[in-house]
């Protein structure tokens, strides 16, 4: 674990590094929240780009980033030419993904719901594990919209992929911490 | 947490065993602050949820704390001047 995440803040440094340079490098002056923006949008751009299309949450945080007009030509400079064939595919992918799951939760739903009818009143033993699975399922929808793409998974891959994003995002909060305590230092 | 049924996952994975989630929502657990030294049983799995959700939150809003505070920093440092290529150098 501890090598991939070292590789991990190498790759993200250099992409960060390099997105910053595009979009901070005209001179002219940004107001705050604008510069704000930029360079919140680089970290995550190069924090998802240095996962090489390897994880799903990636993919997805790129997606989202490029439907925002005003940000979709910056993202596309920042992630370079050779990642514009790949993420258009991922885009499509994406797509037809999130009509198989709608699909099949809809008819995952109607089966359930047949099912419950047929099933006797669960005695109050069950009670506890009931409410358990519920209480589960609410916060699995929490989660769901917190990790990039969350939504189209399910609570397996959810799980998985919540993992690996808590360390990308573990190892953006440490390099943007030491880059801000050093920038400090310097004033 | 623990369906009975086996999962219909999308193409190509195999099936999910409970034994495989309660695998992950212990590791789950591992990342985050605050150790518990508990066993993960099903009963806590959504409480391993609920801190994960708090936990990306927090580090959501870390991030933003962040870029706010480097938007000052950097916006009070000249391009031109001799710190701003100390900078440069310091984060290549």
């Amino acid at each position: 674990m501890h090598t991939s995440s070292k590789q991990l803040k190498k790759e993200f440094i250099k992409k960060w590094v390099k997105g910053l340079e595009i979009c901070c490098s005209s001179n002219k002056k940004m107001d705050v929240m604008e510069r704000k923006k930029k360079i919140k949008l680089c970290a995550d751009i190069a924090l998802a780009s240095a996962k090489n299309a390897t994880t799903s949450w990636s993919n997805a945080l790129i997606y989202n980033a490029k439907k925002d007009d005003e940000n979709a030509i910056l993202v596309d400079n920042l992630l370079g030419p050779e990642s514009r064939f790949n993420s258009q595919r991922t885009a499509h992918q994406m797509i037809t993904f999130h009509k198989r799951v709608r699909s099949k939760r809809i008819l995952k739903k109607s089966c359930t719901v047949s099912q419950r009818m047929k099933k006797a009143s669960p005695p109050a033993s069950n009670l506890a594990t009931c409410i358990a699975k519920r209480l589960v399922k609410k916060r699995t929808q929490v989660l769901k919209k917190l990790v990039p793409g969350g939504e189209a998974m399910d609570e397996y891959s959810l799980i998985k992929e919540a993992l690996d994003y808590i360390l990308s995002l573990r190892v953006q909060v440490d390099v943007m911490r030491s880059l801000a305590n050093a920038t400090e230092v310097l004033d | 947490m623990s369906s009975r049924r086996s999962r219909q996952s999308s193409s190509g994975a195999s099936r999910i065993t409970d034994d495989q989630i309660v695998q992950l929502i212990s590791k789950l657990q591992q990342l985050l602050p605050g150790t518990r030294i508990q066993r993960s049983n099903k009963a806590s799995a959504s409480k391993v949820l609920q801190e994960t959700c708090n936990y990306v939150r927090s580090l959501h809003r870390e991030v933003d704390d962040l870029s706010d505070r480097l938007s000052e920093l950097l916006s009070t440092i000249d391009a031109d001047s001799p710190e701003a290529s100390i900078i440069r150098s310091l984060i290549m």
